[in-house]
């Protein structure tokens, strides 16, 4: 058996250590552990010169093990590992002890801290000794890619890939493409039209050699991994096995723009929507305005026009998001209005006014320039609508507390129209778990990352863009579905992909097959083998997350990096000191 | 009971001045700098809201616009260009239509043309009964003594009847202004000794206008000018009312100087003429923010207060060197300048001579009577729900 020659290097992170953690103590008591070569502290163990000691001690003294005391492995694994790499040893002979989240900053005893600090550095020395060179394997790439949604986004994500020359196969629940922004007339704040927006684009896509679009057609299967995934479209009308006629399709990634739908405003008592004729959506506005006929119920010209903002968002018993485009659509209604109808008078009901965005401050000015009439209420201090008496001389009374002047008024209306919110899809459940991604609790898809990572999900291979993911203006989808077409094109490019050799494997002497595994997999990385009765873990889908290792009750499973030994090791090393 | 939001209002509004009040989005950081803004009157932020909303009745029971002496700043800080200091100016042209029963002041503050057409009528029938009066009873040649054009006495009664006009209507005004702003405005209840025990706010205000030198900008001026040209200017005005109502047969006497009489009398023309100068030359130039929007009737105001000074004054000269003919028929001008010119008063923005102090005097009534409250509440935390 090899003779172990473990490494330890103390970080001391500018003083973020090394002002509760005694780190000379700890080196000097690293230094009579067996098996430990050297130990030693530095400054910034993560800058350029600590990497470099490393790299030199790992050469000179023939290090076969690294510990590395420092700040948590979520921030500098990934250097410590590439810098075993430059060394010539195998990355996974590196283990971390977090000495700063779990210790240096949440102590002020310096003494018990620096207790505490030796034995999570020993029982990463005790861990190490355990690890195995791990390999990480490769699979292949298929080109193609799947685009699930018509809508904006998606279409300007597959022109954006099949302009780089993969095949795109977009599929669409409707029989027409352009999604939502089909039923908008113009654009907040520079009052493009959605129909420019759109026409380029759907030309542009049915022409495409490239680019299949499947229309009336759902996504009903998806089956494989990153590069190699198979899918399942059901076309035509009808639902589930009864769908006119299915097709299977090769495809390595996927991207998954599907989209939001409004808000029922219905739900919402206090403005007696689908009681009160004249109390309508911002799309039955859309509709109106499109025909160029903004018209009460009763064919008369509106006198006084509502708008009320944030139906069914920023609130606790609906959604307590901002659905982020209404302020601005609704500042676009009221100079719409305005301008069709000069001699009507607007009243703007907002909570917050969110014009946050390039060119909304202005575009916020220009509606007080048009004499819109704001007034605020208390987020959960709804309006109320009534209907009004013969005697006031409008249709509807808007019954409100006005924060900004703390008085009880009512607001004449003839026509009032709700800013209905975005909201997940009914069916994005579905999509979600064909795809194996996950969802908050609102029901938007999660990204892998809320800053770093937008498109990308848990799931590789999967990406999203859009108003699925959130709610968001137009110029945010698109940057979204051509970061998620960037994304696929870099993986494409390289034909190849590493995946990380952290999984799981199952030893098939042990496996009784008794598949408890296989519905434990938060990934659906483990298919049954039904010809040898088997589990067998796909290693290119899973994330090494140790459930099935933990679940297995023939101990059939390992996980690698993670093996019994290894996690035993440290922990007796926890409470040997 | 809610109240009915008017969103109409603003357009009715604009005719007395307020052209940009839908721009304000109410950050109030024009409170923040006027030094007249405090804990009870919110203005201007809390004024610009109720015009924005239309609320009318609440309006017209708010003290705030007589409370600020428009020094600008709050325009100049204005994120939004909303010009709240044109918009108190606005809303006190409007007050004063609401406290004038007749609803002349509406009419003229609305339409330049009534107001002048009744300056013209005002200023022929008023010519034509003195020079009637005149040259029925006396020479042209003669400007005082036994057969005056225009005897002193004559005139002393004139003067006292177009005054006593005037005086009622203004109290009449002021009256409402009181029930207005006193009677339904005020939810506390006033206790009557509090008239009596801040009754000094009145001359205090009107004599001083103390709270239009606090609009200075301490540090760019040593003395704030506009303050003190407007004291000047006021006065003057009130020593030559002073001067007309009661001595007007000393002040006609002559062709000698009576330099006890006389002597207030130029330096009224000066304090007149500065003033008058001084307005014109801002309005033209437009140089402070307060300036910068005229209104019709600030143009009237001015352009009849010079015709006023410059006849009164050249009557005078023409009368101590021996050009009684002259002087006689300048006095006529001066006369149809002046009785329009007073009568005009009551329906006007020259009523803020009286609206103000005694605004002054009605909100430190309320402030007391809010404090009193207040502090009855404190001690008998009981009652408070």
């Amino acid at each position: 058996m090899e003779e172990f020659r473990t490494g330890v290097y103390i970080c001391m992170c500018g003083t973020n250590i090394a002002k509760i953690v005694d780190v000379e103590a700890i080196a000097e008591f690293a230094r009579t552990i067996p098996g430990v070569a050297l130990a030693k502290t530095y400054k910034y163990m993560c800058s350029n010169p600590g990497q470099e000691m490393i790299v030199q001690d790992i050469k000179e003294h023939r290090l076969n093990r690294v510990v590395v005391a420092a700040c948590s492995p979520n921030m500098h694994e990934r250097t410590f590992r590439s810098a075993l790499r430059s060394a010539g040893l195998n990355q996974y002979l590196l283990e971390m002890a977090n000495i700063r989240e779990q210790c240096s900053w949440v102590h002020t005893n310096k003494t018990e801290a620096t207790e505490k600090a030796k034995a999570l550095v020993y029982a990463s020395i005790c861990r190490v000794k355990h690890h195995e060179e791990l390999e990480s394997v490769s699979v292949n790439m298929c080109p193609n890619v799947l685009v699930l949604g018509g809508g904006i986004a998606g279409m300007t994500a597959a022109l954006e890939l099949a302009d780089a020359g993969n095949q795109v196969y977009l599929v669409e629940k409707n029989n027409y493409l352009g999604g939502n922004l089909t039923r908008i007339d113009l654009t907040a704040p520079y009052l493009y039209s959605a129909r420019d927006l759109l026409t380029e684009r759907i030309t542009r896509i049915m022409e495409h050699k490239k680019i299949r679009v499947f229309f009336n057609s759902t996504l009903s299967e998806l089956k494989g991994y990153i590069g190699n995934f198979t899918a399942l479209i059901a076309s035509g009308n009808g639902t589930g096995e009864k769908r006119d006629k299915t097709e299977t399709v090769e495809v390595g990634n996927v991207i998954v723009c599907t989209g939001y739908k409004e808000f029922d405003a219905s739900r919402i008592v206090h403005y007696g929507y689908g009681k009160l004729p004249n109390v309508i959506t911002s799309f039955e506005l859309e509709k109106m305005i499109r025909e160029g006929n903004i018209r009460t119920r009763e064919g008369k010209i509106p006198k006084y026009v509502a708008i009320i903002h944030c139906v069914g968002s920023r609130s606790q018993e609906f959604h307590p998001y901002c659905s982020r485009v209404c302020c601005m659509t609704a500042l676009k209604y009221a100079q719409e209005v305005k301008s069709a109808i000069p001699g009507c008078y607007i009243s703007d009901i907002y909570i917050d006014m969110h014009a946050f965005g390039k060119g909304h401050e202005d575009f916020y000015r220009r509606s007080s320039e048009a004499k819109t009439l704001f007034l605020m209420y208390e987020k959960d201090d709804r309006p109320v609508i009534h209907k009004a008496g013969t005697k006031d001389g409008c249709e509807m009374l808007i019954e409100v507390n006005e924060k900004l002047s703390g008085e009880h008024i009512e607001i004449p209306a003839d026509l009032v129209i709700l800013m209905v919110g975005m909201e997940a899809r009914e069916d994005s459940h579905d999509v979600a778990r064909l795809v194996n991604i996950s969802q908050d609790k609102e029901g938007w898809f999660i990204e892998s990352h809320p800053k770093l990572e937008p498109v990308a999900t848990t799931t590789d291979g999967i990406f999203i863009a859009g108003t699925c993911v959130a709610p968001k203006d137009i110029p945010d989808t698109v940057a979204q579905a051509r970061a998620a077409a960037a994304r696929v094109l870099a993986r494409i490019s390289r034909e190849k992909i590493e995946v990380d050799a952290l999984f799981s494997e199952v030893n098939e002497n042990l496996c009784s097959g008794c598949r408890l595994c296989n519905t434990l997999c938060p990934f659906s990385a483990i298919e049954f083998d039904e010809v040898k009765k088997q589990s067998h873990i796909i290693s290119a889908l899973c994330k090494g997350c140790g459930v099935c290792v933990a679940a297995c009750p023939s101990a059939a499973i390992k996980g690698r990096h993670f093996t019994d030994q290894q996690v035993m090791a440290q922990l007796e090393g926890l409470l040997a000191v | 009971m809610a109240t009915r939001v008017n969103p109409e209002f603003i357009d009715d509004l604009v005719r007395f001045g307020a052209e940009d009040v839908q721009l304000c989005y109410q950050c109030g950081d024009c409170s923040t700098v006027c030094p007249h803004a405090d804990e009870i009157y919110k203005f201007p932020r809390k004024s610009m809201r109720l015009l924005q909303m239309g609320l009318e009745k609440k309006i017209e029971t708010t003290l705030e616009p007589w409370l600020c002496y428009y020094c600008g700043q709050c325009s100049e800080q204005c994120p939004r260009e909303a010009d709240p200091g044109e918009t108190m100016m606005s809303l006190r042209r409007w007050l004063i239509s609401r406290y004038d029963f007749t609803g002349l002041a509406r009419l003229f503050f609305r339409s330049r043309t009534a107001e002048i057409t009744a300056i013209l009528i005002i200023a022929f029938f008023t010519g034509s009964f003195l020079l009637y009066y005149g040259f029925s009873g006396g020479g042209i040649g003669i400007y005082d003594g036994e057969g005056a054009f225009l005897p002193s006495s004559f005139i002393h009664r004139f003067d006292l009847t177009v005054g006593g006009i005037l005086l009622i209507f203004l109290l009449l005004n002021a009256a409402r202004m009181w029930k207005f702003t006193m009677i339904d405005g005020t939810h506390v209840k006033v206790p009557w000794w509090l008239y009596i025990t801040e009754i000094w706010q009145f001359p205090w205000h009107f004599f001083t206008q103390k709270r239009y030198a606090e609009c200075e900008k301490k540090h760019e001026h040593p003395v704030y000018m506009p303050w003190l040209l407007h004291l000047g200017l006021m006065l003057g005005y009130v020593t030559m009312l002073v001067l007309v109502m009661v001595f007007i047969e000393a002040l006609q006497s002559g062709p000698e100087i009576v330099w006890q009489v006389h002597i207030f009398g130029y330096l009224a023309s000066a304090g007149l003429m500065a003033g008058t100068i001084y307005f014109i030359r801002n309005r033209l130039k437009k140089n402070y923010v307060q300036y910068k929007k005229s209104h019709g009737t600030d143009w009237v105001f001015v352009i009849l207060l010079t015709i006023i000074v410059v006849t009164g004054i050249a009557q005078h000269i023409l009368h101590r060197t021996g050009v009684p003919e002259w002087a006689n028929y300048v006095y006529v001008v001066h006369l149809m300048a002046v009785v329009p010119w007073l009568l005009r008063m009551p329906f006007s923005k020259w009523s803020h001579l009286i609206y103000r102090p005694l605004a002054m005097y009605f909100s430190s009534v309320r402030r007391e009577a809010i404090k009193r409250q207040e502090a009855v509440f404190n001690n008998y935390p009981v009652f408070v729900k």
